[in-house]
């Protein structure tokens, strides 16, 4: 007999289920468009049903306290509730069933709010029969419902953080400091990234490097950081709550280590043009040089020429990369401080000072006497061997600038490294190699899979105190996770029937979370129980029905099917 | 050290993370909020850029 | 939603903090719940109350776009969903006045007029100050006409208009044609009021009002009686002439099809705040998009000094504006406002492009308005015992910018600075990272470096 004529024999259902269902009139939300008396009273009716109530609010203490005594006092061992969606209050009655010794997967909820109520405001009549028949699928899924357990996995209590620049050193410190254990990797022979090379920093004038040798001295003294210079983590295995790392450090042995959740502060790096606007790292070079040259000592030029949005804002790389403008307006105000009659004319398609100090900086470096200009897109300045010329957009002519130094200024652009270890940890990157956030708003700083976070300019680039902001936020992020008790997660998943898999891996191929893995050795799928979200894509693709989606099995989704069908 | 507990100022978007943060991590959190429901400015935004999804 | 259910969130809505004494590890603070005469256990949120209640007030979560109650919900989806009673209006709390009204309709008996305010003590370890931004009052800027002209409205306005709960249901029609619109009931009113004198005169000269009239006009009837009934026939005429009129130009009223956003309203500008606000930008990119999503014959145009789209994928969108929604960006700073006919507004500006003053007529401006400090933020400041910038905003260090002034207390979002939406979300788990930092105990406090 084929599986699908097994299907067919009707499989009765036990005798001993008892079912309650709780009709909600949710205010008016629902009474308002059907007769919730009518529904109940069809409810009462329905095989299995030993209880059916109607009230005004379910949710309220009032009707939690009904289903907690209509359980004990009519020995229910099935609830359904309709109502509003589940995404609302589901969580609430499972575990308000739990609390009255009901396994909360023993519940089911029925929404006759926004896909009856609220859709089918002008036709009483047939909204309310609708909502019976809701109801009728709902009650008959109820009965086969089957009792489950939440599935706990285990949980380390140790981070991860990829990257010893301000990020992450920021997010190590936090871990340390909120008295969890912390491995710091950074693949240079020291820590502090790009602020290693920096000048001084706007708005309060203290020196890069000095602040960043604090940082590092505090965070690495904590004894809660283990730090790793020289090392790259060069396998990453397992899903959160103990993730397996492998570490490969300079001239050591690969070290094994097991953490909860990994933060990536893996930094950017300042783009390098190739010869457009002159650029030959003399008389023509880039923010970061000039930072480096400033650092050294006082410049000879008398007469500097910055260009804003050199390899950034154009087809190729479209983004703009926010910290630019303010690295240019920052160091004119050095090259001022310096030197109160050196020239600084800065050339710029938009002046991004976004934010109150940025703003104050613009303000005041106008008043030092610094230049500024527009220029066209379309027609960007050239840089000739002793001038600048651009198309001034207030006279409509051309004008030229003589120079002693044209400063480029070019976007922080993804580092070399950041591919690799996006396919090693299996984390997407946008189109310019930045690392997506799972939700761009409301979830910057975390990865679409479970127990791995983003920081700092690995993300996008970020200003000093927004990348250290971002890492202590990343770090917090994962606190959520660490601070846990234990792991929990739900039991619908899937699983595959071993029995009846012939591996044919349709099921890995759907998955849009990487939780099905093929066992060679036995030729069939399975799934990783904690990856799995029960989307139910393998489910709806296995061809031997091997693979099904716990909660929504086809036995269930076909009584609900014959509820309303053969009704 | 008497007491471990968080007072967080304001229920727009920013008093609302901060407060699932710390919650989640166990720390008992008092969220003040000045006006009769939370949610902020946020609340009264259709759409919210690049992503065009809805605010509420 | 998860805030409202979270077991470890103690949610206290309607309340302030009034007090704050004490340091870090043991603060003491003091907060009022304000009273709603609401009982919070017992509402239901069902709304019968509002439905009843007759006393109408103006809604301010739709700013003033729109009617509420007396007893109101802030908005539909508000966590908590229960209901509060304005005492400024409603009737049971004025003088000689008595209502009553949702007492009696509420099933769930959760009406409480003796309510008082609670005051509250904590016990605190840390505090986060995540208290928004208030808008600028664009009215400051009389050049724009914003208050005086009906079609120049505000960003966050405009939101409420495209927004399909809001006051006209995501349709974007020109507040000039909305007035004109509202106002035909009341004229209707009058009009018939005014014909209603007819009856009178008709039945004790016994002649229609017609035939009167016409008699008048040829001189045939001198008298004061018959001076006064013409008097009325003449008013009876103007008014119905208007109604007619108004009804017309109602009936061919279209949504808004030429928006005009000006940026930095209130923002970089040296009479009321040097700083820029951050998001604007942004914004009137995405309302201009959306806006032509609702009207794909629309055109938009955004005035600005700089377009400052610096955030991730925010470039990727204003080009996006450019191509698909032809979304004009127009390099300048907006000098006037003034009106046509029919309330078209008209905008001045000079085109640094084209270097020419030139003026724009569009059916509706939009004025981005600038993102300042609440106005409660100084006089909370001075109970919390923390200093502001001098942009009025809480004043941090830049290498410690969730840090204030007072150890043990933190802050994010745009109480810090202007900033968007993902910066406020990813400072916020920064702030809680400073809280549980300094809370778990293992964190020797940094002084000042």
């Amino acid at each position: 007999m084929s599986s699908a004529q097994c299907l067919e024999i009707d499989h009765p259902a036990p005798e001993d289920i008892r079912v309650g269902v709780f009709i909600c009139h949710c205010g008016s939300n629902i009474a308002g468009y059907l007769d919730c008396e009518a529904v109940t009273r069809n409810a009462a009716a329905l095989p299995r049903v030993v209880y059916a109530k109607n009230n005004l609010y379910t949710c309220s203490e009032a009707g939690l306290a009904e289903i907690r005594n209509a359980i004990a006092e009519h020995k229910l061992n099935r609830v359904v509730v309709a109502s509003c969606s589940p995404r609302t209050h589901q969580p609430l009655f499972c575990s308000t069933c739990a609390q009255a010794g009901l396994n909360p997967y023993l519940f089911e909820m029925v929404n006759i709010r926004d896909q009856c109520s609220w859709v089918h405001m002008q036709d009483r009549e047939r909204a309310t029969s609708k909502a019976m028949d809701l109801v009728r699928m709902g009650v008959a899924k109820a009965i086969f419902l089957e009792a489950q357990r939440d599935i706990e996995s285990s949980l380390v209590r140790k981070a991860l953080v990829i990257g010893g620049g301000i990020a992450g050193l920021s997010a190590a410190e936090a871990f340390a400091d909120m008295g969890i254990e912390v491995l710091l990797i950074e693949k240079e022979a020291q820590y502090g990234g790009l602020l290693q090379h920096l000048y001084r920093l706007a708005p309060e004038g203290v020196h890069a490097k000095e602040l960043i040798e604090g940082i590092v001295q505090r965070v690495t003294a904590k004894p809660q950081v283990r730090g790793f210079l020289s090392a790259q983590v060069v396998a990453v295995d397992g899903v959160i709550g103990s993730y397996r790392i492998s570490i490969q450090q300079a001239d050591r042995d690969v070290l094994q280590e097991t953490v909860g959740c990994i933060v990536v502060a893996t930094g950017a790096v300042p783009f390098q043009p190739d010869s457009r606007y002159g650029y030959n790292g003399r008389s023509v070079i880039t923010q970061a040089e000039l930072e480096e040259k400033l650092a050294a000592g006082p410049l000879d030029a008398k007469r500097v020429v910055m260009i804003q949005c050199v390899g950034a804002r154009v087809p190729e790389r479209e983004y703009c990369a926010r910290i630019c403008c303010l690295t240019a307006v920052k160091n004119a105000l050095y090259l001022k401080e310096a030197n109160p009659v050196v020239q600084v004319h800065i050339l710029y398609r938009d002046i991004q000072m976004y934010g109150a100090e940025n703003e104050r900086m613009l303000w005041q470096s106008r008043g030092r006497g610094v230049r500024f200009d527009v220029y066209d897109e379309q027609r960007p300045p050239q840089v000739g061997e002793s001038a600048v010329e651009f198309y001034q957009p207030l006279t409509g002519e051309m004008q030229m600038l003589p120079y002693d130094l044209v400063v480029l200024s070019t976007p922080l652009v993804a580092s070399s490294g950041a591919r690799s270890l996006a396919r090693l940890m299996r984390i997407p990157m946008d189109q310019n190699d930045f690392f997506m956030e799972a939700h761009a708003k409301l979830r910057p700083l975390d990865f679409a899979t479970d127990g791995i976070f983003l920081s700092g300019s690995a993300r996008y680039p970020a200003t000093v105190a927004e990348a250290r902001a971002q890492g202590l936020g990343a770090a917090a992020r994962a606190a959520t996770v660490l601070f846990k008790e234990k792991l929990v997660t739900s039991a619908l998943v899937a699983e595959i029937n071993p029995e009846t898999c012939v591996g044919c891996q349709g099921c890995l191929a759907v998955c849009p979370y990487g939780a099905i893995g093929y066992i060679p050795e036995r030729g069939i799928c399975e799934v990783n129980t904690i990856l799995c979200k029960g989307c139910g894509n393998c489910a709806s693709t296995c061809p031997s029905q091997s693979a099904v989606l716990k909660g929504f099995t086809p036995k269930q989704l076909l009584r609900q099917i014959r509820a309303v069908v053969n009704a | 050290m008497k007491s471990q507990d968080v007072l967080v100022i304001g229920g727009g978007i920013a008093g609302i993370q901060a407060s699932l943060d710390l919650a989640e991590m166990g720390f008992k959190v008092h969220l003040v909020e000045r006006l009769p429901s939370i949610g902020g400015k946020m609340a009264q935004l259709d759409k919210t850029f690049p992503t065009n999804d809805c605010a509420l | 939603m998860d805030v409202g259910r979270h077991p470890n969130i103690r949610l206290l809505a309607y309340s302030e903090v009034e007090k704050v004494e004490g340091e870090l590890g043991s603060f003491q603070v003091t907060v009022r719940k304000k009273a709603r005469y609401v009982d919070e256990a017992k509402c239901t949120g069902c709304g019968a109350c509002a439905e009843k209640c007759p006393t109408a007030t103006v809604d301010s979560y739709n700013l003033g776009l729109a009617k509420a109650k007396a007893i109101y919900r802030y908005f539909a989806q508000g966590i908590p969903s229960t209901y509060t009673i304005d005492s400024r209006y409603c009737r049971n709390f004025q003088e000689g006045k008595k209502c009553g009204v949702c007492a009696k309709v509420c099933q769930a008996g959760a009406i409480d007029y003796k309510q008082q305010d609670q005051l509250i003590q904590l016990e605190i370890g840390a505090i986060i100050l995540a208290t928004g931004y208030d808008v600028f009052d664009a009215r400051r800027i009389e050049e724009y006409g914003y208050g005086r002209l009906p079609n120049v409205v505000t960003s966050l306005e405009l939101e409420r208009f495209l927004s399909a709960s809001g006051p006209t249901h995501g349709h974007l029609y020109r507040p000039s044609d909305l007035a004109l619109q509202a106002s035909l009931p009341e004229l209707e009113k009058s009009c018939k009021k005014s014909a209603k004198g007819f009856e009178k005169y008709e039945k004790e000269l016994g002649q229609t009002w017609q035939d009167f009239y016409a008699a008048y006009q040829r001189g045939e009837l001198k008298g004061a009686e018959y001076d006064e009934w013409a008097e009325q026939v003449r008013l009876w005429q103007r008014l119905s002439d208007e109604l007619e009129k108004k009804k017309e130009q109602a009936a061919s009223r279209q949504t808004a099809h030429r928006i005009a956003f000006i940026q930095c309203v209130g923002s970089r500008d040296i009479r009321f705040n040097r700083h820029c606000s951050g998001f604007c930008c942004m914004h009137s990119i995405k309302e201009a998009i959306i806006a032509r999503e609702h009207d794909p014959e629309a055109e938009v145009f955004v005035f600005g000094m700089d377009i400052r789209a610096v955030g991730k994928g925010f470039e990727e969108y204003r080009n996006r504006g450019a191509r698909e929604a032809k979304v004009n960006y127009i390099r300048s700073r907006v000098a006037e406002i003034t009106e046509e006919r029919d309330h078209t507004p008209v905008v001045w500006y000079e085109d640094t492009k084209e270097r020419q003053v030139c003026t724009m007529a569009v059916d509706m401006v939009v004025l981005a308005v600038a993102c300042e400090a609440p106005a409660g933020l100084k006089r909370l400041a001075e109970i919390v015992g923390i200093e502001l910038s001098d942009f009025g905003f809480v004043k941090t260090r830049f290498s410690e910018p969730l840090d204030t002034t007072r150890s043990g207390v933190f802050v994010c979002g745009c109480a810090q600075s202007p900033m968007d939406i993902p910066e406020s979300v990813a400072q916020a788990s920064s702030a809680a990272a400073r809280a549980a930092q300094i809370l778990t105990g293992a964190e020797t406090l940094r002084l000042a470096s």
